[in-house]
């Protein structure tokens, strides 16, 4: 007959495999096997929880933007209307500011990606240690400093008697209007946004191998063809997924517009602002704040929608 | 409340300074007995204020004197006055107590806040006799909020730009050689009323007909105006990117302090005045209320006032203040009546109730 | 890279990127010094009195703590929840994974200010405002995108395979999330909490709604005061800022290597 006592204190299993063990056991009986099919559900509740708290603030939103402010008591109106609405459909301004602000986007978007892949390119393919490390840190530096000190610097490198301008003024070019236009806030986003698309874009190309690359060339293609029909295509989730977040973060924005566009370059986000802050209509800026839920949910859904759901994921396995 | 008044008398001031402390100074106050009757002192008070030169102003003037003579400290709260009003409205709505006890905001700002309900009476503070009709917000029932001193939206300008002298109309901002070198407030705010005039209408018609300001608006745009708040006029005359613009005096002031080059003038047709004030939010516990009453009740001493108005270069709302010294005279100082012949006052309940129209229209025209 | 052509075109696009991503850096460094009292570049002589001025401000201190405070719930709320989730994205058949991913970036598609108006009036409703930790729930709410993402990314580099292999062999559900998929997939975690970290570090606009004077975090304080006058103690603030970051950094390098970043181990 054996005698178990005697057996647990000859052998011990080690302490991990227990603790592993246990919660093993205790993971079997709070989500037995049977309910895997649903895991990933389970995975996701949390983040869908999280993401819960907003929707209860979009709700609360969703409520004051049915009703119109009464400038003779400053309350909201008791009855529910769509009136608020009505005067975004019909003002030409927040048509010509809507579009202004999705225009900024897709430009922001081609931009960044085009310095941003690059970037991450010679990131990922660099054989120097240095040359990584170095690029690594100038990505993270302007995190530190936010963005709004970020776009003062910029206030001040681009002015009327900024470094720029006094340079242009050596080889005799008189001061130029850098700052203050449509330009300017696109500029402005961009190098806001490039930190975050190299950060997207860097696991992408990650997992491309090098050899794929010494492949095409081997077989006779050069750089721009191998980019082209090789190297590109692999990174597409990638590029996809840099690509919405920089998309729906710069049609967001509100602080570079503000900073950079001189006032008269409103993006959204700013006149939301104002509604909100200025004029006290948070009727109205609740609509025009659920407006730019709308449309920015449309842009990622039809995004989705093209180029399949893995894109988030970066091809989830089926 | 008579004891409290006493309290902060100059010399009570004074001898605050050297006793040095809060404690010290009550128990030198004849009538300490009455002291009983005074709800319980919380330990901080929050007072909404704008940042840099103005909270200094503020902190010298009025809530470190405060400090002394009640113990009660003084937290500045440096939210701006229009990010901060959500979040008085809705803890008023969701009947929480409010973040901040005392409001220091443009009587316009202000005014909303009382139209919807959300300030506290203050009709009851005793220092209110002392004060100009200035204090009193005009188009309001009582004394919702307590106007604490006046100012003006001059037009400022670069010295430098105009080697003749000071411009002496707003068509200045119409020449074409200041294209792109002027600026305006973000909403227009202050703007409105001159450009009325100098676009030949009459200050009678607003809110009823303002063809004459949009049309001068209109004019002006094609001049491609710089849009921006307070700390941007600073920023663009500074660094050299404007000539011109309609800004508050203060701000003019403060870049002056700050070695930028500035001048500013009231043109003849005339600009916007204005007040700023303090008030008090609801839902405050009985004893915080009391004593932030007492806060802006001090702030409309004569001794609270020399010294905080002086720090903005703004005239107060009592009698006798001495200027700044650089600002007698001076057209953002008005003092005496005929100061006022060309400054344009509206009520402020007209300014609300139409805010939002001037300010789509203005938005409509700039964003052009 | 072999080719010259190729090698021209890249650095000169790494270089525009380079000048645009560290001009403002240098520049603030610059001001920093300044003796003058306007941000000015070149700065107007050299002094460190910006310096000594925040080092005397226990305000700044206080509102640095409550940052940290803020930044630490943050990562706490957002990394575990945005990890699984990210592994839920990639290695999990779901349903409705479209509208999964719609809502999912709700945080990215909801501008700042309605985020913040919004999570307002829920926090108020629960009675929560006025507490420091609300602001790093909310910072988690408005950046967890970045960690799901960073997250599906590495995961999606991982071979299923590696995880059946791993349950063929006996381990059970946990042993191979723990020993096979977390290692997987740990390159887009420390990215992900370095970036909520720093994200929330600087947040401005949500943290504004949701703080008051007793609660307000540095990066409110810092655009409080932009909104006044803008002084080279600002510049200094960010410098600081600059300095924590290069040490974060250079441990980071020394502790696991810089290249978590972008390969698995």
């Amino acid at each position: 007959m054996n005698n178990p006592t005697v057996d647990r204190t000859r052998f011990r299993y080690p302490l991990r495999w227990r603790v592993m063990d246990s919660l093993e056991e205790g993971a079997s009986l709070i989500w037995p096997r049977s309910l895997s099919r649903h895991t990933g559900w389970l995975l996701l509740a949390p983040a869908l929880l999280l993401v819960g708290i907003l929707v209860l603030g979009l709700v609360q939103i969703a409520e004051s933007s049915l009703h119109t402010l009464d400038t003779s008591t400053y309350l909201p109106s008791e009855n529910y209307t769509g009136e608020n609405y009505l005067t975004i459909v019909e003002s030409a301004t927040y048509l010509r500011i809507l579009w202004r602000s999705l225009l900024g986007a897709a430009l922001t978007v081609v931009f960044t990606l085009l310095l941003a892949f690059p970037y991450a390119y010679i990131l990922v393919r660099t054989s120097s240690a240095l040359v990584r490390k170095g690029l690594l840190v100038i990505l993270f530096l302007p995190f530190f400093i936010g963005q709004v000190v970020r776009a003062y610097g910029w206030l001040i490198i681009l002015g009327n008697s900024g470094a720029v301008n006094e340079v242009l003024g050596l080889v005799g070019v008189e001061p130029i209007r850098l700052l203050f236009n449509y330009p300017a806030v696109i500029f402005g986003l961009v190098q806001y946004m490039l930190p975050f698309a190299v950060l997207l874009l860097a696991p992408a190309l990650t997992a491309i191998p090098q050899e794929i690359e010494t492949a095409a060339g081997s077989l006779g293609a050069n750089w721009l063809q191998s980019l082209w029909y090789v190297v590109l295509p692999m990174a597409k989730p990638g590029l996809i997924g840099a690509g919405l977040v920089v998309a729906t973060l710069s049609l967001t924005d509100f602080a570079m517009p503000a900073m950079l566009g001189g006032g008269s370059q409103d993006f959204i986000a700013n006149a939301i602002y104002d509604q909100f802050f200025r004029t006290a209509n948070q009727g109205l800026g609740s609509a025009l704040a659920l407006v730019l839920v709308a449309i920015g949910s449309l842009i990622v859904g039809l995004v989705f929608m093209i180029f399949g759901a893995g894109t988030l994921g970066m091809g989830a396995k089926k | 409340m008579a004891n409290f008044k006493n309290g902060l008398s100059r010399r009570s001031v004074l001898r605050a300074g050297v006793a040095g402390g809060g404690a010290a100074l009550l128990s030198t106050l004849p009538g300490t007995r009455l002291l009983a009757a005074e709800p319980a002192k919380p330990a901080e008070i929050i007072v909404r204020a704008w940042g840099g030169e103005w909270v200094d102003a503020l902190k010298a003037g009025v809530s470190d004197p405060f400090t002394k003579m009640t113990g009660i400290a003084v937290r500045h709260d440096l939210t701006e006055d229009n990010e901060i009003q959500p979040k008085l409205w809705a803890a008023v709505a969701q009947k929480r107590v409010p973040p901040i006890h005392v409001n220091w905001d443009t009587t316009t700002n202000a005014t909303k806040s009382a139209l919807r309900g959300v300030t506290e009476d203050l009709s009851d503070l005793s220092n209110l006799k002392n004060t100009l009709d200035l204090a009193k917000p005009v188009g309001l029932d009582g004394y919702p909020i307590v106007n604490t001193y006046g100012y003006v939206y001059v037009l400022a300008y670069r010295p430098e730009a105009f080697p003749d002298g000071a411009p002496t109309s707003w068509k200045a901002l119409l020449d074409p050689k200041f294209k792109g070198r002027i600026a305006l407030y973000n909403d227009g705010i202050g703007f409105h009323f001159p450009a009325q005039v100098a676009g030949g209408g009459k200050l009678e018609d607003i809110p009823g007909n303002m063809d004459a300001c949009w049309k001068f608006i209109q004019e002006v745009k094609a001049q491609e105006p710089l849009l921006g708040e307070d700390p941007d006029f600073t920023n663009w005359f500074q660094n050299n990117e404007i000539d011109l613009a309609c800004t508050i005096s203060t701000n003019a002031l403060a870049a002056k302090k700050n070695g930028v080059n500035i001048a500013w003038t009231v043109p003849e047709e005339g600009c916007k005045f204005d007040t700023d004030g303090l008030w008090v939010p609801k839902g405050l516990p009985e004893n915080e209320l009391y004593w932030a009453k007492q806060y802006i009740n001090f702030a409309i001493t004569k001794d609270a006032q020399q010294i905080w108005c002086n720090g903005l270069g703004l005239p107060g709302v009592v009698p006798g203040l001495t200027p700044p010294a650089d600002l007698v005279g001076d057209p953002s100082y008005p003092v005496k009546p005929e100061d006022f012949e060309h400054l344009i006052r509206i009520s402020n309940k007209v300014q609300v109730e139409n805010e939002s129209v001037w300010f789509a229209k203005f938005k409509e025209i700039m964003q052009g | 890279m072999t080719s010259s052509s190729q090698k021209l075109i890249f650095w000169t696009l790494v270089g525009i990127s380079i000048i645009t991503l560290s001009m403002p850096t240098i520049i603030v460094l610059g001001a920093s010094v300044t003796s003058g009292n306007i941000i000015a570049f070149p700065p107007d002589g050299f002094s460190l009195k910006w310096y000594e001025k925040i080092a005397m401000a226990r305000e700044l201190r206080l509102a640095l703590w409550r940052s940290l405070i803020v930044s630490t719930v943050c990562v706490i709320v957002s990394l575990p929840v945005g990890t699984v989730a990210g592994i839920a994205l990639t290695r999990y058949r779901l349903k409705f994974v479209n509208l999964i991913n719609i809502y999912l970036l709700l945080p990215f598609t909801v501008p700042l200010i309605g985020s913040g108006i919004g999570m307002m009036l829920v926090f108020g409703e629960w009675g929560i405002l006025g507490n420091v930790w609300p602001v790093g729930v909310a910072c988690a709410v408005i950046n967890l995108p970045f960690v799901i993402w960073s997250v599906s990314s590495s995961a999606a580099a991982l071979d299923r395979d590696l995880e059946l292999a791993a349950e063929n062999c006996g381990a059970g559900r946990m042993e191979t999330f723990w020993y096979v998929t977390l290692p997987a997939v740990m390159p887009g975690v420390i990215t992900g909490g370095l970036l909520m970290f720093v994200l929330a570090m600087t947040e401005f606009l949500v943290s504004l709604l949701l703080t008051d004077a007793r609660t307000v975090t540095l990066p409110v304080q810092i655009y409080n005061n932009i909104r006044s006058i803008i002084t080279p103690d600002l510049a200094a603030i960010s410098v600081v800022f600059v300095v924590i970051a290069l040490i974060a950094v250079w441990l980071l390098d020394r502790l696991v290597g810089l290249e978590i970043f972008l390969k698995s181990k």
